[in-house]
């Protein structure tokens, strides 16, 4: 089986750091052939890859007038006969589209030939002005990729950070972003967030969903046909936050038996795709007044103190923003680190543990005060 | 018509544009009051300062280059009674595009390249096609942040590869500035009875005659070449020359000189000849009302092939 994995962006915004770092953290032990199709700043030196067992494969048409055409499919496929590896790692021109790239590997897909990630990797301080001016094939690199990884995010103001994961988030929805500064990240830790895509929202939807409907899966006939596990598969290849899947939902809408604590209307938002990953605001907004629960998460890049942390935890249990039920979060400490917790009504775990790959947080409960949770985190 | 100067800034996103303009408008001896339209196709960092003008006759319009239309710029133009147009333009696109796109009357005063040094050569390598297309217009090339006393040969090789004639500019860290005066001598002897250009040098020569016919008028000159025909000129003339590459290989093209030849006729197209001729400075439909180089053949043989099908600069 090969995995194709490609890593687009700008010139300069640290792709062949970034591939370097994932080759000798993240993908060794893997047979792996790198495609470059750059002139990279820091050339990847042949001693270092030599050493790794890894095979580099230049395409020398690094110019944009004359991007990918044919032959790379035929470099591709060349590649695969020949050296049969675990991954291949495309480093393609910084002024091409990601998708032109995608297209031209799908090409070459089978039922052994995968297309991985599609990574787009970012320079913080740049987003705005290389969309306002660059135009397509940046806006195609950003909405294209499965994961937008952002570089220098250490080096600039909060705010200008900020402007720029909304800029992103405007352009890609569903994206993975990792905002994380890369020091502070394993390859392996990376290589999970471009793989996986856990989804907290949706775990603690799920922690509040047993706890509440605990008693109908004791002594009762649950209708809607589906249990927790089976929730679980669909995260898997999902991203959606309610954990239940469209199609089979639609069916529950025409014969109206659900037990599952949901209402229709609610799922009439997913149709028209207000998917998930905890970050649009707006479908949070559209659950039914007698549904059991609502959630709020968010993205956030925003550095807390463990006493900030503390005192807001201490705050959902005053009942000014509704019946909390539960809470979960991991965000970047002032001082270092990276903050987790974990809340209960009374019970609050806060502790340190490693980086994620962006601060998140997500509270749930019903008749929660939309408005006022965000602004208790300051986000 | 009026005739409208404009005054072009090209080069990278983050390569000094709006600064220097900036700096550029808030001296008295280029600011004397002109009504200036300043044209902004590249929003980047930096911000306009019009407070800081010697005169408030500056009137900044942000377009899109891609799609801005002669129409548009004219109406412009005319709105703000325009004396004379700076324009910052959009490094991803092509100088020339927009230069089609100029209304009547308005003419290209000067075209100023900027480039941050510590860009350049990544860019150069990987988006060449744009790095060429504006060095071959500019007349003057800007290469700032530089550290003091750092090599500045890799820019000027570059720079001068593109265009014999530019100047250019190094813009130093410590706010030092300096011309560059390398010389680079011509890789043949012009003043020689024969000049003998050697099969890597063609496109060289190619440009330096065509630049500067006049400077070969009246001299004797032996290269080896393809044959052309020329598709109006039936009889008694052809077009010695080689596939010259620019850039990549899509824009390889065929650049040969207009050679009087009587035999002309008994010539195999593309074949390789070593081809003696003197050199005229004349019109010809080739050069479109402008003077250039016009071969006389003194003796036309068959050569064997030049080692490189494709000559570069």
């Amino acid at each position: 089986m090969t995995k194709i994995d490609i890593y687009s962006g700008f010139l300069g915004a640290g792709k062949t750091t970034l591939i370097k770092k994932m080759i000798q953290e993240a993908y060794c032990g893997e047979k792996l052939v790198l495609i470059e199709n750059e002139f990279g700043e820091i050339g990847i030196d042949g001693g270092f890859l030599q050493d790794a067992g890894i095979n580099i494969t230049e395409m020398n048409s690094g110019c944009i007038c004359c991007s990918l055409v044919g032959d790379f499919g035929k470099a591709l496929t060349q590649v695969i006969q020949e050296y049969a590896p675990d991954r291949i790692v495309i480093e393609p021109s910084g002024v091409g589209k990601l998708s032109d790239v995608i297209a031209a590997v799908e090409k070459v897909t089978s039922h052994n030939v995968i297309l991985g990630n599609t990574v787009a990797v970012v320079d913080a301080g740049k987003v705005k002005v290389y969309m306002k001016n660059f135009g397509e094939f940046y806006n195609n690199q950003v909405e294209t990729a499965s994961t937008i990884i952002l570089s220098r995010t250490d080096s600039i103001p909060q705010a200008k950070l900020d402007a720029a994961v909304v800029l992103l988030r405007e352009h890609n929805a569903d994206a993975t972003l990792v905002t994380t500064p890369w020091g502070e990240l394993t390859g392996t830790q990376l290589l999970e967030a471009l793989e996986s895509r856990h989804d907290m929202e949706e775990e603690l939807k799920h922690l509040a969903h047993e706890h509440h409907h605990h008693h109908h899966h004791d002594d009762e006939h649950c209708f809607c046909g589906h249990d927790h596990e089976h929730h679980h598969h669909h995260h898997d290849e999902e991203h959606c936050c309610c954990g239940h899947d469209h199609e089979h939902h639609h069916h529950h809408h025409d014969e109206e038996h659900c037990c599952c604590g949901h209402d229709h209307e609610h799922h009439h938002h997913h149709d028209d795709d207000h998917c998930c990953c905890g970050n649009d605001h707006e479908h949070h907004h559209h659950h039914h007044a007698d549904e059991v629960f609502t959630s709020w998460g968010v993205e956030t890049t925003r550095k807390f103190t463990e006493a900030q942390i503390k005192e807001a935890l201490h705050a959902l249990d005053s009942g000014k923003y509704g019946m909390i039920l539960r809470a979960k979060g991991i965000v970047a400490c002032a001082d270092g680190g990276w903050i987790h917790f974990d809340y209960v009504p009374e019970e609050h775990d806060v502790r340190f543990g490693s980086a994620g790959i962006i601060g998140k947080l997500c509270v749930i409960g019903s008749q929660l005060n939309e408005a006022a949770v965000p602004e208790l985190f300051g986000v | 018509m009026q005739q409208i100067p404009v005054y072009v800034f090209t080069g990278f996103l983050d390569s000094g544009k709006t600064k220097f303009i900036q700096e550029t408008l808030e001296d008295p001896r280029f600011n004397a009051g002109e009504r200036t339209l300043l044209l902004v196709f590249e929003e980047g960092e930096e911000e306009y300062d019009f407070s800081a003008y010697p005169h408030p006759n500056v009137y900044l319009e942000v377009l899109d280059q891609q799609t801005v239309s002669p129409k548009e710029l004219q109406a412009l133009a005319k709105k703000y009674k325009a004396q004379r147009v700076v324009a910052e333009l959009n490094g991803m696109q092509q100088v020339g595009d927009l230069y089609t796109r100029f209304p009547e009357g308005w003419a290209v005063a000067q075209e100023v390249m900027f480039a941050d040094s510590t860009t350049f050569m990544a860019y150069n390598a990987n988006m060449r096609s744009l790095m060429m297309d504006k060095l071959l217009g500019a007349q003057m090339v800007v290469f700032n942040r530089l550290e003091p006393g750092a090599d500045t040969m890799p820019f000027h090789k570059i720079a001068r590869a593109a265009n014999r004639r530019i100047d250019i500019l190094y813009d130093y860290t410590d706010d030092t500035t300096a011309f560059d005066d390398v010389v680079d001598p011509l890789p043949f002897d012009i003043n020689a009875p024969v000049i003998e250009i050697n099969d890597e040098d063609y496109a060289l020569w190619y440009r330096d005659v065509t630049e500067e016919p006049q400077k070969y008028a009246g001299k004797t000159v032996r290269f080896k070449g393809q044959v052309a025909m020329l598709r109006r000129e039936k009889n008694g003339m052809f077009a010695p020359g080689r596939f010259v590459m620019t850039c990549c290989a899509d824009d390889i093209q065929f650049l040969g000189v207009p050679c009087v030849y009587s035999n002309s006729k008994s010539l195999e197209p593309r074949s390789w000849v070593m081809v003696e001729a003197t050199i005229a400075a004349q019109k010809h439909p080739l050069y479109q009302g402008e003077l250039g180089p016009v071969l006389t053949a003194i003796r036309v043989e068959p050569a064997t092939p030049a080692e490189q099908d494709v000559v570069t600069f």
